[in-house]
């Protein structure tokens, strides 16, 4: 995939002047693969519905998205699986880790449907985020900040051309927001892959081409 | 490496109590062996029934009359040819004959053994025969009238014989005796001729003469042409065919009941076979409706899970297919083990009731093998739907 069109999109539920205010609801906005595109947007703007409609969680929005220019509402939840192995990878801000399983259950399931790294690279991504010791622990005992690490890692470990990330560091301390950010960075390089990365307020240590507010 | 059941087994919650799979699973078992079970016995009474009534030719021949009753005593009950016909089109009577009778009288008279008595001649088609001699033909002006008479009568003459001082005879012997047969009718016209029986028919019981001869007699001693006939036979692939004993009753018409009575046999154990037959398919619906409450539980507990794997990009025909899967073997260990079962109570019913004889086969019928591998597709496929509608509501 090389390219996300947003055609006037903005959802059903937001209100008018949310929408006017904003340079991304109702326009015209194109991102190509590559691309590193910071979305700033406070509380209540919309942020995590984007995420989630680009994502194609949520279909209640006026408008359109385009997937290299085919639209995204005729897409089958095969079409959906299809880009989410290997076209879409996603850092939800409520970090959605199996909490039953181990911290290695929870990575290894992702990477075993597209494996773009081996078994072995988990240890070492794990490690550049400290969360190494925690891999044969149950999701359900790891702090926030350790899941939202886990969730980082789980999402790097298949192909994409395009990550998008909803306050992917929400629940990290500085330190540990530079080496996550270095490492989907790393990642993302790898691939070519844009980055599109939306939170309250601009990341200095992103190195963004493009900053939108929402 | 290949993506399988095992990979993703721990994010399903299958629950911890077995029982309402084991439940389901034997009611399941108990379903489709008494199902296997009926369709076997089905089999079993069509093969017992046919053994009992040997044919010939593969085909039966039943003497068809009108009910006579106190009520319609003063009706004509012979059959006109447009009964006749009408009996032709159906495809369990594969023809029809009228076997006509004398219009004209007959007197017969044998030496010692027949003293002048009224005698009864019928005719029918020579295929309808299970015997006919070269010889058995007749043409105006033959004086000799051939004659094939029924077994039953010769047998039942032998009976009284001994005590009327008449000597026994054998089937082969009674050719010898000249009968003397004395025809005249309303025409006026009499003639005497000389009858012999050159064969004993097992089949038709009655004094039959060559149609030739009847038709002329008919028409010549009492003026008539083409009367119509009290009896009828039928020549059928089975006589004991239910739908044959059906139009039977329906038309009104007399059978001889020993020729038919295994068919009302089997009439009444293929109602008892249906009836078991049914009440297994009400079972196996029964399981399977327990079978699907237990899916619907185990994917409502699995829930979360189950929409985490597929927001990280797993399909949901993957997915359905996949969990799917993981259920023919407990399928195909129910309906194997219930061929099983079949196989084992058809071996001891053989050897047990039939004493090893070879009218059964010890074996399956291919007919229980075929239902138990539609009931394979058909739950796999319910199964497998049914996760999958589950799956794409989530």
């Amino acid at each position: 995939m090389t390219n996300i069109v947003l055609q006037n999109l903005f959802p059903d539920f937001l209100e008018k002047e949310k929408i006017e205010r904003s340079q991304i609801w109702n326009e015209h906005i194109t991102i190509h693969k590559g691309d590193r595109l910071q979305i700033v947007a406070p509380s209540g703007s919309g942020k995590t519905s984007l995420v989630h409609f680009l994502y194609g969680l949520r279909k209640d929005y006026h408008g359109s998205i385009l997937f290299d220019g085919k639209n995204t509402k005729t897409f089958s939840p095969e079409d959906f699986a299809k880009n989410r192995q290997t076209h879409l990878s996603v850092i939800f801000q409520d970090l959605r880790i199996f909490p039953e399983q181990t911290a290695r259950e929870n990575i290894d399931i992702k990477r075993m449907l597209q494996p773009f790294h081996s078994q072995s690279q988990i240890e070492s991504m794990t490690g550049a985020l400290g969360v190494s010791t925690k891999l044969n622990q149950p999701g359900k005992t790891c702090s926030y900040g350790e899941q939202q690490r886990i969730a980082i890692v789980r999402a790097l470990q298949q192909p994409f051309d395009f990550i998008l990330m909803d306050e992917p560091f929400s629940h990290l301390d500085e330190n540990n927001r530079k080496k996550a950010m270095a490492l989907i960075e790393e990642e993302a390089t790898k691939r070519g892959a844009a980055i599109i990365l939306a939170d309250l307020k601009p990341i200095e240590y992103f190195k963004a081409n493009r900053i939108l507010n929402l | 490496m290949k993506l399988s059941f095992k990979h993703i087994a721990t994010f399903l919650n299958v629950g911890e109590k077995r029982s309402s799979r084991i439940i389901s699973s034997i009611g399941l078992g108990i379903g489709v062996l008494l199902l296997l079970c009926s369709v076997q016995m089905y089999y079993n009474v069509n093969l017992l029934i046919k053994d009992k009534n040997p044919r010939k030719d593969g085909f039966d021949f039943i003497s068809v009359t009108k009910n006579i009753t106190d009520a319609n005593m003063a009706e004509d009950h012979r059959f006109t040819s447009a009964d006749i016909s009408e009996m032709k089109t159906h495809a369990f009577v594969s023809d029809a004959a009228p076997l006509v009778s004398n219009q004209f009288r007959v007197r017969a008279n044998a030496a010692n053994i027949i003293h002048s008595t009224d005698l009864f001649l019928e005719s029918i088609q020579d295929n309808f025969l299970d015997i006919l001699p070269p010889s058995f033909s007749w043409h105006p002006g033959q004086e000799d009238v051939p004659i094939i008479f029924s077994s039953d009568f010769l047998e039942m003459y032998n009976v009284f014989a001994t005590a009327q001082d008449l000597p026994q005879l054998s089937a082969s012997s009674i050719g010898v005796i000249n009968i003397m047969l004395e025809c005249s009718g309303r025409t006026g016209r009499s003639i005497e001729l000389r009858g012999h029986i050159i064969a004993i028919s097992d089949r038709i019981n009655s004094v039959v003469v060559p149609e030739e001869f009847l038709q002329w007699a008919n028409k010549n001693l009492e003026g008539c042409v083409d009367p119509p006939a009290s009896r009828v036979y039928i020549k059928t692939v089975d006589a004991n065919n239910t739908d044959l004993l059906k139009y039977l009753e329906q038309k009104d018409y007399h059978v001889n009941k020993d020729k038919t009575k295994f068919g009302r046999v089997k009439q009444i154990l293929q109602a008892i076979v249906s009836g078991l037959g049914g009440f297994a398919i009400l079972v196996i619906l029964l399981a399977m409706m327990l079978f699907s409450f237990y899916l619907q539980l185990m994917i409502a507990r699995s829930k979360d899970n189950l929409q985490l794997l597929l927001m990280l990009g797993y399909s949901p025909g993957w997915l359905s297919k996949t969990v799917a899967k993981k259920w023919i073997p407990v399928y195909a260990i129910i309906i194997i083990s219930a061929l099983v079962f079949t196989e084992i109570l058809q071996y001891l019913f053989q050897q047990t009731f039939l004493n090893g004889r070879e009218v059964l086969s010890p074996v399956i019928h291919p007919m229980v093998l075929i239902v138990a591998a539609v009931l394979m597709v058909l739950c796999v496929t319910v199964n497998y739907r049914l996760i999958r509608k589950l799956l794409y509501k989530l």
